[in-house]
């Protein structure tokens, strides 16, 4: 259904709108800056070069989650199973870094790119929205953690294994360095390639880019797995952290992620959004958790104020010129 | 009521829609406003509508001043206007959507009174003999009776002047006779009703008087039965305009079968054949739904199922998505260009290189895309301030190019046109016309299925006529054909 479409004079808009226009655009960075003073002068401890290292490696499993969501956000799907995706590929590389060491993270990637996979198989040849399938995996893949842990922690003993992913080198977290260079690897693949384009054209329009000659249904597959292989990557290091695999591990992560992603100004509606926003958005969620926690602030309350800034940032930072539905 | 409207003008940005256009409007007349697309006959109606200001002018009703600020103004004072879209919701039924934004006047306690809401309706549908019971669900009503339902609802506010914005648009002939049958009854009840059209059969059937407008400016008035239908059309084209509109003719098709349709049938499509050479533009006229979208969406990948053998170049060719028939050099150009062509939230250059992006193995060569996008923009002449500029700020007849281009970028040996022109202003329409015969001069092969007769008898080598899912007539020389003899065949 079309209605009547107005008629905008877009040039004059976007001067008009240079002032605000400026405030949405770097308000994550205004924000995270915002928190980190806030917290340096509340707090000493804050701002010391061992708890900004902590910060880091407390992002870092959510950061990596979030890199595969901004892909997946940005084509207008989602993906709900990311949580569940992380305890699999933590539990598998507990399981097996006994005997294999350091190269668990092989078997932690197969099983996060299977899980990927699936969900983009039945996403894009069975038709059915992503929100649905992945609702379904997560509970499906948390399902599986359960069955053959039965509810009981698997620790993780292997040195060679702790040492290379939640070690350091140079006082720098081993799994901040890791971190790194997947930012790198994400943001070459959304700003430079063919696909990245193919991605953004997807949650431009779904059916323009299927009529334009982009295979859509592949590139969505692509987009899951590569989300997959994200959360297994996402597993390992959170499993070496915790030097175990719990059940409950994870839970929750794939909202922080959507969080994460919408905070750095990728909206849901799809078509646009940018890897430096997630990382913003990554880091804003872990600082605020972290700082929160140095001043300490009632625990009991810091989920109000994560809920709420949540909402604000983007209210802030849509674009309602651009996006023309919100639901 | 009497509506009387002196010396309106309106531009949009550069464009002039309408300049110093006067009408007068009387009950118990239907009147017709036509001309070509972006003539300015939607502007004026919406101008008299409150859907549009002018920036000039003024209107006068029955001796009062007039100068609705918005639709529901002009619905306050007796104006009541029925759009060009279907703006059905058909989630809701047929009394719900009557009366949809003033279902609050039938609650009782809160609840909604369903018979107070189903009697209003039906009587409302009944004042004009629409035919259509309130207990019908909307999946079984065709579009006009849907456009009868959005009659009911402008009526639910007891107007005085009914006015329809090219609402027969989307419609097929027997559709378009049922809302022509609704204005009768409006009339007969001594309302104002005016109507916006280009199909000049609809107005030879039910106007008594007629506004002829050409680039925004009024040509004249005239009584219906005043002028013959070739006399409305060379009023509304022009004899200059229609002679520089279409190129001329290039060198004949050569002889070569670059597409083939052998017996190609699917539900919507009875078995046709038909041939395309290089150098050729074919055209496919015929009602919506009569087949030549078909056509084009087989050949193009997006209905595989299909029976028959298609050929290109002599080889056997049976795309299952678009990536297929793209990739053979088959480009696409769909009907709506803002759902299908192209992505309004991307830049020029993105919409420009999104069927076959230049890449260095896995990368986007960013380089070579401004470069192509570039020459496209020039070769089109694009009006856009910058490649980067969002598509989303132009206008839609150069939205319309950008969709073109993204077919030419690949270089494509068949185009296939779903009516490139709709709601093209004229003179975007003639350079688009320019660039399709250059394309076609240089070798390519064009399927051009429109409703504009006007465009398929300039632009075509030659015409199949299509009725009901099948290819009934064959026309070699469309030039010397007349839009009487193509429309015999289409209905």
């Amino acid at each position: 259904m079309t209605s009547a479409k107005p008629h905008v004079d877009d040039e004059h808009q976007v001067s008009r709108l240079f002032g605000r226009e400026g405030v949405r655009r770097f308000f994550p960075i205004f924000l995270l800056i915002a928190l980190a003073v806030a917290f340096s002068l509340t707090s000493a401890r804050f701002l010391q070069f061992n708890n900004l290292m902590i910060v880091a490696q407390q992002a870092v499993v959510l950061l990596v989650a979030a890199l595969g969501m901004t892909f997946v956000v940005i084509a207008g799907s989602i993906d709900l199973s990311v949580g569940a995706i992380v305890a699999i590929a933590a539990l598998l590389a507990a399981k097996t870094s006994g005997s294999i060491g350091v190269l668990a993270i092989l078997p932690a990637c197969a099983i996060g790119v299977a899980c990927g996979l699936i969900n983009g198989l039945i996403v894009a040849k069975g038709k059915v929205p992503s929100f649905i399938v992945t609702l379904g995996a997560m509970v499906v893949y948390r399902g599986v953690v359960l069955f053959f842990t039965r509810g009981a922690p698997v620790s993780i003993e292997n040195e060679s294994f702790l040492d290379a992913y939640s070690g350091r080198t140079a006082g720098i977290p081993n799994s901040v360095l890791i971190a790194l260079v997947l930012i790198g690897v994400a943001a070459f693949m959304l700003n430079l390639t063919v696909f990245g384009r193919e991605v953004r054209a997807i949650g431009g329009g779904e059916r323009i880019a299927h009529l334009s000659g982009i295979r859509v249904d592949r590139a969505k597959i692509l987009i899951f797995v590569l989300s997959g292989l994200l959360c297994g990557m996402a597993g390992l290091l959170q499993g070496a952290r915790a030097m175990a695999a719990t059940a409950q591990l994870g839970e929750g992560l794939e909202l922080d992620a959507i969080a994460a992603v919408v905070v750095g100004g990728t909206p849901l509606t799809g078509g646009v959004g940018s890897i430096q926003g997630t990382i913003l958005g990554a880091l804003i969620i872990t600082i605020l958790s972290n700082g929160m926690n140095i001043i300490g602030l009632d625990p009991y309350f810091q989920n109000i104020v994560k809920g709420l800034v949540l909402v604000l940032s983007v209210f802030i930072t849509i674009d309602r010129e651009k996006i023309g539905i919100i639901k | 009521m009497r509506i009387v409207a002196e010396d309106l003008s309106r531009s949009f940005g550069n464009t002039r829609a309408l300049s110093d256009v006067s009408i007068a409007l009387e009950p118990g007349k239907i009147h017709a406003l036509v001309g070509e697309n972006g003539a300015g006959k939607s502007t004026l109606l919406k101008i008299l509508a409150g859907a549009e200001r002018p920036d000039s002018g003024r209107m006068v009703l029955d001796g009062q001043p007039y100068a609705p600020k918005s639709v529901t103004e002009a619905t306050r004072r007796g104006v009541g206007l029925v759009f060009q879209e279907i703006t059905i919701n058909p989630s809701l039924t047929v009394a719900e959507n009557i009366f949809a934004g003033r279902l609050a006047s039938f609650r009782r306690y809160w609840l909604l009174t369903r018979g107070g809401l189903n009697r209003a309706a039906q009587a409302l549908l009944d004042s004009f003999s629409a035919e259509i019971s309130v207990s019908q669900p909307l999946s079984t009503l065709d579009l006009g009776q849907w456009k009868c339902i959005e009659v009911a609802r402008a009526l639910s506010a007891s107007p005085q002047a009914v006015l329809f914005d090219e609402s027969t648009a989307f419609l097929n002939h027997r559709e378009v006779d049922i809302v022509l049958e609704a204005m009768q009854a409006l009339k007969r009840q001594g309302l104002v009703v005016a109507f916006v059209s280009h199909h000049l059969a609809e107005v030879g059937a039910a106007a008594d008087g007629l506004t002829i407008l050409k680039d925004g400016r009024k040509v004249g008035d005239y009584a219906a039965h005043e002028l013959s239908r070739d006399q409305i059309q060379s009023l509304m084209v022009g004899r200059d305009l229609s002679k520089g509109l279409f190129p001329p003719h290039g060198a004949q098709a050569s002889s070569d079968n670059l597409m083939r349709f052998e017996d190609i049938a699917d539900e919507r499509l009875k078995p046709s054949s038909l041939t395309l050479g290089g150098g050729e533009i074919v055209g496919i006229a015929g009602l919506k739904g009569a087949g030549g979208q078909r056509i084009l969406e087989i050949a193009a990948g997006v209905a595989p199922h299909h029976s028959g053998e298609m050929k290109l170049a002599g080889a056997s060719f049976r795309p299952r998505i678009p990536a297929e028939a793209w990739a053979k050099g088959i480009a696409y150009l769909p009907g709506d260009r803002t759902g299908e062509g192209l992505i309004v939230g991307a830049s020029v250059l993105d919409n420009l290189v999104m069927a076959r992006p230049p890449r260095r193995g896995p990368l986007f060569d960013h380089a070579r895309a401004k470069k192509l996008s570039a020459a496209l923009i020039q070769r089109l002449s694009i009006k856009t301030k910058a490649p980067q500029t969002r598509a989303g700020a132009l206008s839609g007849g150069n939205l319309q190019k950008v969709v073109l281009g993204k077919c030419l970028a690949v270089d494509p040996r068949v185009l296939l046109l779903n009516n490139p022109t709709r709601g093209v202003d004229v003179g975007a329409r003639a350079e688009i016309y320019r660039s399709l015969r250059e394309a076609a001069d240089r070798g390519l092969g064009i399927l051009l299925a429109s409703e504009d007769l006007n465009e398929l008898i300039g632009l075509s080598d030659r015409v199949l006529v299509m009725r009901a899912g099948r290819i009934v007539a064959r026309i070699e020389d469309p030039a010397s054909a007349s839009e009487d003899a193509i429309i015999r065949h289409m209905t």
